[in-house]
């Protein structure tokens, strides 16, 4: 392989492949590295790809074999205090047609499936013998002349590219070592997912949620479940297991001197949380960094001469409270990085000038476009009162509200204030109302 | 009810399968610098966050680190803030790491 490729990617994760893909489908010929075992050995998420940009890059793909565990029909936000849950509940059967608005995931089997129509699409490119997907590879340098990025080194080996597509994850070595990144970067851009896989009888996890051939729920769970650290919980359903787990704010999780582990442990101890795990086994623990959304945590540029950064290299993900947005980001990130690359093949110019056209098709998509409008809410997301007052208070209502006990009652107004007094006050919920308003 | 069962750490990376596991001498991906958690760091954070338990305390408060539990999370390349933790990825023959089987 001593010819030049049109491209390198670097990383088999969602974002790479997306490149991937983009690349094959315009005949460009690549070289994908990927240092797992096979692509999606060393990836983690929630996880639930959300949007439809999935069915632009694989049309139909809920007509294939394997891919993703289940469509999301059914979504649930719960606030819980220690013993209670209090949920915001939302079935529609708008979500039930394809193309779905959200897929649950399991990477190592999403990924892995990805890749190989990746390389369908390869074989049935132009040049089916020129582009590939290598495993089992770790790219050790990115090699530049005269200040441009001109491919990489892996081992003995360098390989040469008119670009390199950096799809390296969050941790993000590459990005750093060409200085598009500091080698520093503050704990409060990021947090610790912790996760098992718990395996359920197919039938029984059917019945458990009320879920119908392939649809799926998914929950999210902010209060007491992270014992008081910022972050929240998740818990999904895939084919025949529940993914459960938390994000948790690394700032803030080092503050207060807790352990992720033994939160998980107290998560699934949750009532709420029990009854929905019952019975189910753990066939999987895994963790991973993920970036919170904060947009300093960019790199300082997206581009530079012969090199672009795409997916959670870049810390493209928001979490305005409505969704973890990781895959579906890379995804596009990854696409758009490959309309980029061909441009620049007829073109005949890969420095920044024409490699710049990536951040501004990135900034007219909903990629930077959400995440410089939901700011303010990554931010909210950072407020104390937003993971223990807040939920206590929702709970403390609910628990009135529903409480029927052959005394007189009191009206839902009166309930609803003392529950406010006892979490919070009445100029603490106006400030953070007016926050939320103004940023959801 | 019965609750959940609480399961350890070692219990759960007992389900987790690395690179190399039988390798006795596979090479370290993360190198430490203890005698910076030991004496100027204040906070010794990774011996709390890291999901892996990689870096743990002894009866004398000093830190240690290994590698072979290692799940290749980044927690401890974004959490050290002293300069004590130098991060690469393993080397797929010559290192450990995690390969996942559902991720």
């Amino acid at each position: 392989m001593e010819e030049k490729f049109d491209a390198i990617i670097v990383g088999g994760g969602i974002a790479g492949l997306s490149a991937a893909m983009t690349l094959a489908r315009g005949n460009a010929r690549f070289l994908l590295i990927e240092r797992g075992e096979f692509c999606g050995a060393k990836n983690v998420s929630g996880g639930v790809l959300w949007g439809s940009d999935l069915a632009r890059l694989v049309p139909e793909y809920w007509k294939e074999e394997g891919g993703f565990e289940r469509f999301v029909n059914h979504r649930r936000l719960t606030f819980m205090d220690e013993g209670s849950a209090f949920s915001a509940d939302f079935k529609s059967n708008h979500f039930d047609e394809a193309p779905y608005k959200g897929v649950t995931v399991l990477r190592a089997v999403f990924d892995a499936w990805l890749a190989e129509k990746v390389q369908e699409a390869i074989d049935a490119s132009a040049h089916p013998d020129e582009s590939f997907i290598a495993t089992d590879i770790l790219v050790e340098e990115i090699l530049k002349e005269d200040g441009r990025v001109v491919g990489i080194r892996a081992g003995e080996e360098s390989f040469y590219a008119n670009c390199v597509i950096l799809a390296e994850g969050v941790n993000n070595l590459l990005t750093r070592q060409i200085g598009l990144e500091g080698d520093y970067v503050p704990d409060d851009y990021v947090a610790v997912g912790v996760k098992e896989v718990m395996k359920l009888d197919r039938a029984r996890l059917e019945d458990r949620f009320q879920l119908q051939g392939r649809s799926g729920l998914t929950n999210e769970f902010v209060g007491a479940g992270s014992d008081g650290v910022e972050g929240g919980g998740f818990l999904y359903t895939n084919t025949d297991s529940i993914s459960i787990g938390l994000v948790l704010g690394l700032k803030d999780l080092k503050k207060k001197g807790k352990t992720p582990y033994d939160i998980l442990n107290g998560f699934k101890a949750h009532p709420s949380v029990a009854d929905m795990i019952r019975d189910a086994e753990t066939v999987e623990y895994s963790a991973h960094v993920v970036s919170t959304g904060d947009i300093r945590a960019l790199p300082s540029e997206l581009f530079a001469d012969g090199v672009m950064i795409v997916g959670e290299a870049a810390h493209l993900l928001l979490n305005a409270g409505k969704a973890i947005q990781g895959m579906d980001y890379a995804m596009r990130s990854g696409i758009l990085a490959a309309e980029t690359a061909m441009e620049a093949t007829k073109l005949g110019d890969f420095t920044s000038a024409t490699l710049s056209n990536y951040r501004k098709a990135l900034e007219g998509s909903y990629v930077l476009k959400d995440m410089r409008s939901f700011q303010d809410a990554v931010h909210l997301l950072h407020q104390e009162q937003m993971f223990g007052p807040i939920p206590n208070m929702i709970c403390d209502f609910g628990r009135q509200f529903f409480t029927i006990d052959s005394e007189p009652t009191e009206k839902a107004s009166k309930m609803l204030r003392a529950a406010i007094k006892r979490h919070t006050s009445y100029w603490d919920l106006v400030k953070l109302g007016l926050k939320a308003g103004r940023s959801l | 009810m019965s609750e959940p069962k609480k399961l350890t750490v070692a219990e759960r990376l007992g389900l987790v399968n690395y690179r190399n596991q039988g390798r006795a001498d596979a090479r370290a991906h993360i190198e430490v610098d203890t005698s910076i958690c030991n004496t100027t760091c204040p906070h010794k954070c990774t011996t709390k966050v890291c999901p892996a338990k990689c870096y743990t305390l002894d009866e004398n408060d000093q830190v240690h680190f290994q590698f072979e539990d290692c799940i290749e999370c980044g927690t401890c390349l974004y959490a050290c803030d002293q300069n004590a933790v130098t991060w690469k990825y393993p080397h797929p023959e010559e290192g450990r790491g995690i390969n996942w089987s559902l991720g």
